[in-house]
């Protein structure tokens, strides 16, 4: 009997030794694989602009780690991203990274400017490879979809009465607009700009911030846990989170179209 | 240095007890967990309700950081790899260097001229530009701001009837332009304005399909039937009320008639 017990016990013990180990190995492998994704993604962008950014190619050229020519080929490559946007008649945001600020524009008319109190960004974005940035910034990025709290067209169904005594006089809508703003605006390319509302005032606004987040993580991670068990490098999402007031936020989100596009400048 | 020699001779004694009494209490703490360690495993019911408790309890916390690690800390690797970044040098040779002072000049020509190109896009004439999401209007002349204020735009209503017609009540967004001006303008009903009422829709010019005097004194026309106009409702001003046209109050129309001409442009958003 006494036997039987200590056998249960040690085959408990292994079955947990494994599964632990298992899940040791798999984390290990699954940070390696999280790891090599940013890689992969310089890699396809140098590929898709023909850069190179070996030190050999910048030793024969010095002119490419001038910090003025480098600046002006960002201006350049900005102003020419605008003018293909000013040229469509549609709405278009054109976000600087530099001055903390973001743009609805149409036809090169700016009709609303926000300012942005904090921000965070991909390493890329940030500090990465001038070339790299000058290539993402010569055309504007496209939006491919968009998730959001609140509705790009807060549309109302009413149905028409029948005859006079159904008629009732419109109601006057809500325009208390309080409820919590957050977004993502997916580019073609896989790029996020992530606008997050600047205003934590109450439980209900965190709540919803942190749902809206966690919801998103969750769809991340499955798309990273689908490449991953088939032994593939997941992909990486270049991104740039912004903190806005909620009224820019929503200004923004219902103004753009749903395949807007988007300039960027650094 | 003398304050050095009393303060040693204060803590010493408290220094001497303290470790003498944690000895106590330590042992006999072990002691009592000992024992009550021995009394737990000889009531093997007890040992196994803890074993089992504790191995759920443990399952469960490292499920909560598996998910924690998928859902925070994997995103957060993909930033650990360092980027490549650009070695910035300045060589103060190179700004000598004529083919470097050549490619300097030719850039800032081309930015002076998309910039010539890019501001030309902002009329010096007068413009209005409206905000539908805040209900709110901007009116600039020689690209200046001269007058702001509420105004009210689409409902984003959609009337629906049960024979399956449908109008959506909602503002256009883009670039539009003033096509026509009207003084004292006279609202043409359309078949919506019936319908939603529960009336029956009259024939096309019946005297009914006209109303004075609810448009205010001016309109503006921004083509398809889309109207910027005054409004009698003056208390829904800075709400979405509207079916499709932009309502202002007496003073900022007039002021805004007289300031828009034919062409003028109008920018939606």
């Amino acid at each position: 009997m006494e036997t039987e017990t200590e056998k249960k016990i040690s085959d408990t013990n292994i079955a947990l030794i494994s599964i632990s180990v298992f899940l040791v190995i798999f984390i290990i492998y699954y940070s390696v694989m999280m790891m090599l994704s940013p890689g992969k993604k310089y890699a396809a962008i140098r590929n898709e602009f023909g850069i190179d950014t070996t030190e050999k190619s910048r030793g024969s050229n010095p002119i490419f780690s001038d910090s003025t020519y480098l600046k002006l080929l960002k201006e350049k490559a900005f102003l020419q991203s605008r003018m293909i946007m000013a040229e469509s008649d549609s709405i278009y945001l054109t976000l600087n990274l530099s001055d903390s600020t973001m743009n609805l524009e149409i036809s090169g008319v700016s009709v609303h400017q926000a300012r942005f109190s904090y921000m965070e960004a991909s390493k890329i974005f940030l500090k990465g490879d001038e070339n790299l940035i000058l290539s993402l910034m010569t055309s504007p990025f496209t939006i491919a979809k968009d998730r959001a709290t609140i509705k790009k067209e807060p549309v109302l169904v009413k149905m028409a009465p029948r005859d006079t005594s159904e008629y009732k006089p419109d109601v006057v809508p809500d325009t208390s607009l309080t409820e919590p703003v957050n977004y993502i605006l997916e580019m073609t390319d896989g790029t996020r700009i992530y606008i997050c509302q600047e205003e934590e005032d109450n439980a209900r606004e965190r709540r919803s911030q942190f749902r809206f987040d966690l919801n998103y993580r969750m769809v991340d991670a499955w798309s990273c846990m689908k490449s991953i068990v088939r032994f593939r490098i997941p992909d990486y999402h270049l991104y740039i989170k912004i903190y806005l007031p909620r009224s820019d936020a929503r200004i923004i989100y219902r103004a753009i179209p749903k395949y807007g596009q988007v300039g960027l400048y650094r | 240095m003398e304050n050095f020699e009393i303060k040693d001779d204060i803590t010493l004694p408290v220094n001497n007890n303290a470790p003498e009494e944690e000895k106590i209490t330590s042992e006999s703490i072990l002691s009592t967990i000992k024992a009550s360690c021995r009394k737990i495993r000889s009531n093997t019911k007890v040992f196994s309700l803890i074993k089992t408790l504790s191995v759920i309890f443990a399952s469960v916390f490292a499920l909560v950081l598996l998910f924690y690690f998928l859902l925070y800390i994997a995103p957060a690797l993909k930033e650990l790899p360092g980027v490549h970044v650009t070695e910035i040098t300045n060589n103060v040779e190179l700004k000598g260097d004529p083919s470097y002072r050549k490619q300097i000049t030719q850039l800032n020509r081309d930015i002076q001229r998309l910039s010539r190109k890019y501001g030309s896009f902002t009329s010096g004439q007068s413009y209005i530009v409206i905000n539908t999401t805040d209900n709110r209007f901007f009116l600039y002349r020689n690209k200046k701001l001269v007058r702001e204020g509420f105004c009210s735009s689409g409902s984003y209503t959609l009337l629906q009837t049960e024979g399956d017609r449908k109008w959506i009540f909602k503002t256009p967004k883009g670039k539009y332009w003033i096509q026509g001006k009207l003084t004292n303008p006279v609202w043409r009903k359309p078949d919506w304005a019936f319908v939603e009422e529960g009336l029956p829709i009259p024939s096309k010019d019946h005297n009914s399909r006209y109303e004075y005097g609810v448009l205010g004194d001016y309109a503006l026309s921004i083509g398809d039937g889309y109207l910027i106009h005054g409004t009698i409702y003056k208390r829904f001003l800075g709400m979405p009320v509207t079916h499709g046209c932009v309502r202002l109050a007496d003073d900022d129309l007039e002021v805004i008639f007289n300031t828009l001409n034919i062409g003028s442009k109008v920018y939606i958003f």
